[in-house]
């Protein structure tokens, strides 16, 4: 479809919208009434609650007493609907004054949770489905969703990556079903699919809601929830609804805000500058030359770095319903300091969503539109590592003319440059932290928009029949700033400026038809669809250094220093049709059976479809007679699913499998014109015509239990992943293509895993509740084939660490998780029981080491990870802490394999001092044959945790000053204590730049401590 | 609206939304918009690659869009790749970073799953498929420029062939590009057929000798060094000596009608300004001498595997400058190299400054003598006076200490005439990959075994390259031993010394009588096994290509 096309439509549906708007009265004899809805079970008002006349729109919702007051006819029938309640119908009959009793579903499973493409009622649901509401008390700095939904799901992995604000978060949802291709979840909003590549400041579609506006989660994790996103769902899906307006609601405000503390945890243990001074006399006692290269300052290098940073953020909302025309909006401001010194996140949000219902419900429209602007300021990532090495005996600044003159007046190691005279940073020492962060300017500023608009038709002359149309678009821009200055050491007098802009346009058109019936004991749900997507993102960037006289004697080019430029543009299409057909019998039997099949212009037109078929079965067993009559069991349903998902994202441009010739960029010409002129030079690149999808088989058993009238919820399953035709970066045979590797689809990968989630209503009185949450996740993964044929002891080395240059840590290979550990094995000194540098086991056994002697040890990814939620609320008062653990993920140290080189040679280098680690004291490593010793399974270590998430305290309050209806002040400490034998900063290691558990001078986490406080007035 | 109207209304929407579905699926027939690939075949640029893949590793300066992958791209460099397997390997020099495979090839004891040897393999196949791909495009075509071109491109081709011949053994041989086919692997002898074959057929198109052409592409006479590269080796490769034909293709590229004579000063031949009046520079004449050059620039080619590695690995912040503010501070010449210039124990007393262009004048008198302050004395890092003598006692381990062994100043982004260069971060030296003197001691090593002389005695023709080094006493007669300690002498840290090595017997092999300090990891050196003559074909390949048996002994 064309753009102008799509435009056109809208347009046209757009002018059908207000038709409907203008076409709708309201008309009738009114008198006034007034009530309270309470609980039945507890006599506590109910916010929220529908009221409206039978047959009409006309209705409100209750306020935070419960109290609501409606204009009708004196001889109306009013309907009572909540979530998770009895609805009950009630005749006015002249009555002006109401107390309405509301009695809990007896299941209380009436909820409603977004599936693809629809909902379900979660007891109806029949796969492995999670909603989650975001924890309205103890939820603790969120400045992005990922943080709302982090070790609350079983199977859901939330790693942040690093405690920067506004920061990314790598998220798993039953471990990775890829190798090369994407990990990373779907993320649907408001029915609009989310492309995973962010924009500069943009972390991730997650980071693109504001977390205040979010109305529910809902995680799909097994193929037969999945399947039917086809081809992006292997990885599972994260379905996020925001909030809503009520239909005939007085306009309602809420406050919600919060201010908070950041501080630095704990520092790498270097040596001070004493310690240096001393250690540095004995190293270097021949070689006083060296010895005179000391300074005589006392620096804490990481004391100067880190700071105490301040947060603030308010968020008003505003929610009512005007008529039959509820809305909602809202505003948010973030501002965020970095624990790193000049890192910034800044944030304003504005979300609007109106959602109006037309001819007796047959016509729902929901508009939603949510824009927001991020300005980022980052850090430079190196001074975490900087700060841990740079010689403590040196200042911060000094006066003397060389630094004055060169470096602003910071202390640097120089060199001279001797074309120019001119004193020049050395390129290969540690630079001062400190003037790092002072001299670059890094700064992201992002604009995003994201529109969508819902219409779903329940035919008139067909009411089984509903007809759903969903437009949605995203539109973001983001720009990087660049600026060193020209005093810096990296850049010395030509300093560096430039930028990155990445804008993207995402367009989405769904459309499907549903129909239900019910036929005595047969109940069918069929719903059909088409779904268009298109993909388009550009990137502009240029860099070069202040000097721009630089002219080049051989093509007079005139530009920057170190000019350079690589625009890029990028599109891509999917077109999709889908179908489901629900069918239950009897109300314990359920089945589901989903189809998509997926087109994708990333594959050539032979591979570019792909089926992918789904089927669910449920049983609900509490609802047979053995059962039904039974107090104790409350819910029970076993629940059977098979489904096949794909995988489309591969990062390899806009058609992998087309033949193109790559264009030179800046700096990579060759002068082969006739007067040695630079041309341009054209590479055929490598790829596949062949390439298609990837594939997941998915196997999944899990039962649901209620127990006490759903007292006691919980879920187990087990499920079984095998995904085939893996896209995975293959070798093959030298000369048959444009490079040694290309991606295909070779290989197959499982996942096995067990999930047990429990929730518990501890205590549940007038004055005392508690609840507690517990959930947790057994997962392996294995790489089962990794090539055509069948050569044992293929490794593909991954995993690239700081020491040296190509050095990597890790190995995909068939018998092994992704990702194993690929080390040598470590000899000890059998006295000491220290590590002796550079001497491994011959585990090969032929008298020489060599890369032969790696093994397999361990993994990134943990086996266990566990979340545990308490809420206690007493009165007035509420206490929530959540903690989360994970158990047998291994991390490679790689901060103290990179230190513990502390050899004559290593500590005095290249004319300038590298500080030392304690932890590379212990080892001690100070010989001169020291070889390989970073590629040790010492440096892989055990980094199991239990972390303390948040806990928070909280107040409630009512009827404040008269403007305040309700409100809650609240105190959190999040991050608050860590327990591992992890000998590193923090045992939490994200993928960061596509590796996995390689713990490089990550942005520490910071704990934070905050006072928050909501408002409704 | 009525709702009559709108019953109708919306069913005739969905239909209109339905039939516009179908036109949707076309839109997944895209074309590339990105602007930086295009699909067209562009013969000029292809060529142009075909050249630029023995400087550049790919498309993006200096990296980031590599041609091989799975290795660091800087080890995937032509020359850098060539440089580490046949110069770390060997009696010239050790580099002190643990960089990934490189303690395998310094204590010579590598295996099949080397990286450094993938990236140099890797690269070797790159090269040649894209030139079996510019044949493939441009063939039938004969006018005089595709003419020329599909000439140097077989040269290109076969001097790739020529590498893996050299260091491979039984490779795996293919002249077409067929996507994802399994090649079968060639014969060490009928490659070295193929290459002989391929040379002599592809000279009379390229430019003769003595006409003008561009200055970075080739000539026949750079075809003839080839060949005679391949014949001085026949005996390795094929186990049948060719002596007279190396002697002969040298002799036409030592004939002054070959168009290049040497270059007075040697150290312009490794300077900022060694292309000569291309790079502005009236003072260096290292084109005279250069027969292909690979280039280099500051601004224009910028790369990890090329000058750049060469000067940044060998100079360290505290040397007199280099011509570019980085030093790696990372390469070092071995023992054995120092004292192929300074026998015994001499001690030097001439003052050399780096900084100048003129020869050292040394009181050895061989101006290729190009280690540390060439001159007052060879130095220890850290200052401290050192004899010879005790060289292979503060040679220690050199794996991770750049302050021990003895510093190469060879290389420089330094101008002769003086002038500035392009950038102080990337050189603009050349790689004189290819240059005269080679032809004089491939002349006097096959005369001396034997080729019948034809420009003169072999003698002669290495008093020449000494005489130019500023030696005043010429040879009088030859040995072996001063035939390869010319050889490191003229061409250390150029990137060939295996392959003069293993024609001497010197290198793999038990009772090779030649050690040097640290071969087979040990510090007073110790001989290795013979298998190490030749590298394995790397296990990627092995389980990629199911036609491919492993090297034996690996």
């Amino acid at each position: 479809m064309k753009y102008t096309h799509f435009k056109l439509k809208l347009r046209s549906l757009v002018a059908v919208l207000v038709m409907f708007a203008i076409s709708a009265t309201v008309n009738a004899q009114q008198i006034s009434i007034s009530g309270i809805v309470k609980d039945a079970g507890n006599g506590e008002p109910v916010l929220g609650v529908n009221i409206f006349e039978k047959g009409t729109t006309n209705g409100t919702i209750t306020n935070f007493d419960g109290a609501f007051t409606l204009s009708i006819p004196s001889n109306a029938t009013l309907v009572i609907k909540y979530v998770g309640y009895t609805s009950q119908e009630i005749l006015v009959a002249g009555k002006k004054n109401l107390v309405i009793q509301l009695k809990e579903d007896a299941i209380a499973l009436g909820e409603v949770v977004a599936i693809g493409y629809g909902t379900v009622k979660k007891n109806d649901a029949t796969g492995s489905v999670t909603a989650i509401k975001p924890d309205k008390l103890n939820k603790g700095l969120t400045t992005n969703a990922q943080d709302m939904i982090t070790g609350k799901i079983a199977g859901v992995s939330v790693i942040s990556n690093g405690g920067s604000p506004g920061g990314g978060a790598t998220i798993r949802i039953r471990g990775g079903s890829s190798l090369n291709a994407s990990n990373d979840p779907l993320i649907v909003i408001d029915g609009l699919a989310m492309d995973n590549d962010g924009i500069k400041g943009v972390a991730n579609p997650l980071s693109t809601v504001n977390p205040n506006d979010i109305e529910s989660f809902t995680v799909l994790k097994d193929a037969s929830a999945t399947a039917i996103y086809g081809s992006r769902a292997s990885n599972g899906v994260i379905i996020i609804t925001t909030k809503k307006g009520v239909i005939g609601s007085k306009p309602r405000v809420s406050y919600e805000g919060n201010m908070s503390v950041s501080t630095i945890k704990k520092t790498l243990s270097v040596l001070n500058a004493d310690q240096f001074r001393s250690y540095v006399d004995t190293l270097y006692a021949t070689q006083p030359a060296t010895i005179s290269k000391l300074g005589t300052s006392n620096t804490d290098w990481q004391k100067q770095i880190y700071q105490t940073a301040l947060s603030t953020d308010h968020n008003i909302s505003v929610i009512g319903g005007f008529k039959h025309m509820p809305y909602r909006f809202s505003l948010g401001y973030t501002n965020q300091d970095g624990i790193v010194k000049t890192s910034n996140f800044e944030r304003y949000t504005g979300a609007f969503n109106l959602s109006p219902s037309f001819f007796e419900d047959h016509l729902k429209i929901n508009l939603n539109a949510k824009g927001m602007l991020v300005n980022n300021r980052y850090a430079d990532g190196g001074v975490v590592g900087s700060a841990s090495t740079m010689d403590p005996t040196q200042p911060i600044t000094s006066t003397d003319p060389v630094y004055v003159n060169n470096f602003g007046g910071y202390y640097q190691w120089y060199t001279t440059d001797s074309q120019t005279g001119r004193t020049v940073g050395n390129l290969n020492a540690v630079k001062n932290p400190v003037a790092t962060l002072n001299q670059k300017k890094d700064v992201s500023n992002a604009k995003d928009f994201i529109g969508s608009a819902e219409f779903d038709y329940k035919v008139h002359f067909l009411p089984e029949l509903r007809l759903h149309l969903n437009l949605g678009m995203e539109a973001s821009t983001g720009t990087q700033t660049l600026y060193i200055d020209s005093l810096s050491a990296s850049d010395t007098h030509h300093g560096r400026q430039g930028y990155e802009s990445i804008s993207k346009i995402n367009e989405s058109l769904s459309y499907y038809m549903q129909y239900a019936k019910e036929i005595g004991e047969n109940k069918f749900d069929v719903m059909g669809g088409y779904e268009w997507q298109k993909f388009h993102r550009e990137k502009t960037n240029e860099y070069q250094g202040f000097e721009t006289n630089v002219v080049d004697p051989k093509t007079g080019h005139i530009g920057g220093y170190d000019y350079s430029s690589t625009p890029s543009k990028n599109e891509n299409f999917l077109v999709s049709f889908f179908g489901r057909l629900n069918y239950s019998f009897n109300s314990k039997y359920l089945a589901t059976f989903t189809l998509r099949n997926d087109g994708s212009s990333f594959f050539s037109a032979t591979n570019r479809w792909g089926l992918f078929p789904a089927g669910a079965f449920a049983w609900k067993i509490n609802e047979e007679d053995f059962l039904k009559d039974n107090n104790f069991i409350s819910d029970l349903k076993l629940r059977l699913g098979y489904g096949i998902t794909g995988q489309q994202n591969i990062n390899q441009g806009d058609a992998p499998y087309l033949p193109v010739y790559s264009i030179s960029k800046t700096g990579a010409s060759y002068p082969l014109g006739a007067n040695g002129e630079y041309l341009t030079t054209y590479k055929p690149v490598v790829y596949n015509s062949d390439l298609k999808w990837e594939q997941t088989a998915t196997y999944n058993a899990g039962i649901d239990i209620g127990i006490l009238n759903s007292r006691i919820t919980g879920s187990l399953d087990y499920y079984h992943r095998v995904t085939n035709d893996l896209l995975n970066t293959v070798e093959i045979p030298a000369g048959s293509n444009f490079s040694n590797q290309v991606i295909s689809n070779i290989g197959s990968l499982k996942n096995d895993g067990i999930e047990f989630s429990v929730n518990a209503k501890a205590i549940s009185t007038k004055d005392l509740t508690w609840e507690i949450g517990y959930n947790v996740t057994y997962n392996k993964n294995e790489i089962i084939k990794l090539i055509s044929g069948t050569k044992a002891n293929y490794v593909v080395e991954t995993g690239g660490i700081s020491s040296g240059i190509g050095n990597n840590i890790q190995a995909h290979a068939v018998g092994h998780a992704a990702s194993s550990f690929y080390v040598y094995q470590q000899v000890y000194d059998s006295i000491t029981g220290k590590p002796i540098p550079g001497k491994f086991m011959d585990r090969d056994k032929n008298s020489i080491i060599n890369g032969d002697d790696r093994y397999f040890y361990h993994n990134p990814t943990p086996d266990v990870t566990m979340g545990l939620s308490s809420k206690l609320i007493y009165k007035n008062f509420d206490l929530g802490i959540t903690l989360r653990a994970s158990i047998g993920n291994y991390v490679y140290n790689d901060v103290a394999a990179s230190h513990a080189n502390i050899s004559i040679s290593n500590v005095y280098s290249a004319d300038a001092f590298t500080n030392i680690a304690s932890s590379s004291l212990e080892t001690n490593f100070t010989g001169d044959n020291l070889g390989d010793y970073f590629k040790s399974d010492y440096y892989v270590q055990n980094a199991s945790f239990v972390r303390c998430d948040n806990i928070t305290l909280g107040y409630s309050f009512k009827n404040l000053f008269k403007v305040i209806s309700s409100g809650r002040l609240y105190a959190t400490v999040q991050n608050p204590f860590v327990i591992t034998n992890y000998k590193g900063l923090d045992p939490e290691i994200g993928t960061i730049d596509g590796k996995t558990g390689i713990d490089n001078n990550i942005y520490p986490r910071p704990m934070i401590t905050m006072v928050g406080l909501s408002l409704n007035f | 609206m009525k709702y009559k109207n709108i019953k109708i209304f919306i069913p005739i929407m969905c239909f209109a939304l339905a039939i516009s579905m179908f036109s949707c699926v076309d839109d997944l027939n895209v074309t590339p918009i990105d602007p930086s690939v295009t699909q067209t075949f562009n013969q000029d640029q292809v060529f142009t690659k075909i050249y630029s893949s023995l400087a550049a590793t790919g498309q993006k300066a200096p990296d980031g869009d590599p041609d091989v992958k799975g290795v660091d791209e800087g080890f995937s460099a032509f020359y850098r790749s060539i440089w580490n397997v046949n110069e770390l390997t060997t009696d010239e020099s050790l580099w002190a970073f643990n960089d990934t495979g490189i303690p395998e090839l310094q204590y010579n004891n590598w295996t099949s799953a080397n990286l450094l040897l993938k990236g140099l393999y890797g690269r070797l196949y790159f090269n040649i498929t894209l030139c079996n791909h510019f044949l493939e495009q441009t063939v039938g075509k004969d006018d005089a420029i595709t003419k020329k071109q599909r000439a140097e491109t077989r040269f290109m081709r076969a001097l790739n062939y020529f590498y893996l011949l050299d260091m491979f053994e039984n490779v795996p041989f293919m002249e077409t590009v067929t996507l994802q086919a399994s090649a079968f692997p060639i014969k060490r002898t009928d490659l070295f057929t193929y290459v002989d074959t391929e040379l002599a057929a592809c000279e009379k198109d390229m430019y003769q000798a003595g006409e003008a052409k561009p200055y970075y592409r080739v000539n026949v006479v750079a075809n003839w060094l080839l060949q005679s590269r391949l014949f001085l080796n026949a005996e390795v490769y094929t186990g049948t000596a060719k002596w007279d034909s190396a002697a002969i293709y040298a002799a036409k590229v030592i004939d002054p009608s070959s168009g290049y004579s040497l270059c007075p000063t040697y150290r312009q031949l490794f300077m900022g300004d060694n292309a000569g009046v291309l790079d502005g520079s009236t003072v260096n004449m290292a084109p005279n001498e250069i027969i292909f050059p690979i280039a280099q620039d500051g601004i224009q080619t910028k790369n990890w595997g090329g000058s750049e590695f060469l000067i940044a690995s060998i100079h360290s912040p505290d040397m007199p400058s280099s011509g570019i503010s980085v030093q790696w501070s990372c390469a070092r010449a071995r023992a054995t190299l120092v004292k192929k210039f300074f026998p015994g124990n001499a001690v030097f007393t001439d003052n050399n400054d780096l900084t100048t262009a003129k020869a050292p004048t040394l009181s050895v008198k061989d101006s290729r003598a190009l280690f540390l302050k060439g001159g007052v004395i060879i130095k220890k890092k850290d200052g401290s006076a050192d004899s010879i003598n005790t060289a292979t006692r503060t040679m220690g381990i050199i794996s991770n200490t750049f302050t021990q062994g003895y510093s190469v100043i060879k290389f420089s982004n330094l101008r002769a005439d003086g002038g500035k260069t392009h950038d102080t971060q990337w050189p603009d030296m050349d790689i004189p990959f290819m240059r005269k003197a080679e032809a004089y001691l491939t002349y006097a090593e096959a005369v001396y075994n034997g080729a019948s002389p034809i420009n003169g005695s072999a003698v002669n023709a290495i008093n020449i390259l000494r005489s130019r080094a500023g030696k005043t006493t010429a040879l009088t007669s030859l040995t072996k031993q001063n035939i390869i300690d010319e050889w490191a002498r003229e061409f250390f840290f150029e990137g060939r010394r295996r392959m003069d090595l293993i024609r001497f017997g010197q290198y793999g092999g038990i009772g090779t009588g030649y050690t040097w300090d640290w071969k087979n990891g040990i510090a007073a050196g110790a001989d290795i096994d013979a298998k190490y003559n030749i590298f394995p074909i790397p296990s990627t390949d092995l389980n990629a290509n199911p036609n491919l048996t492993p090297t034996p002994g690996y």
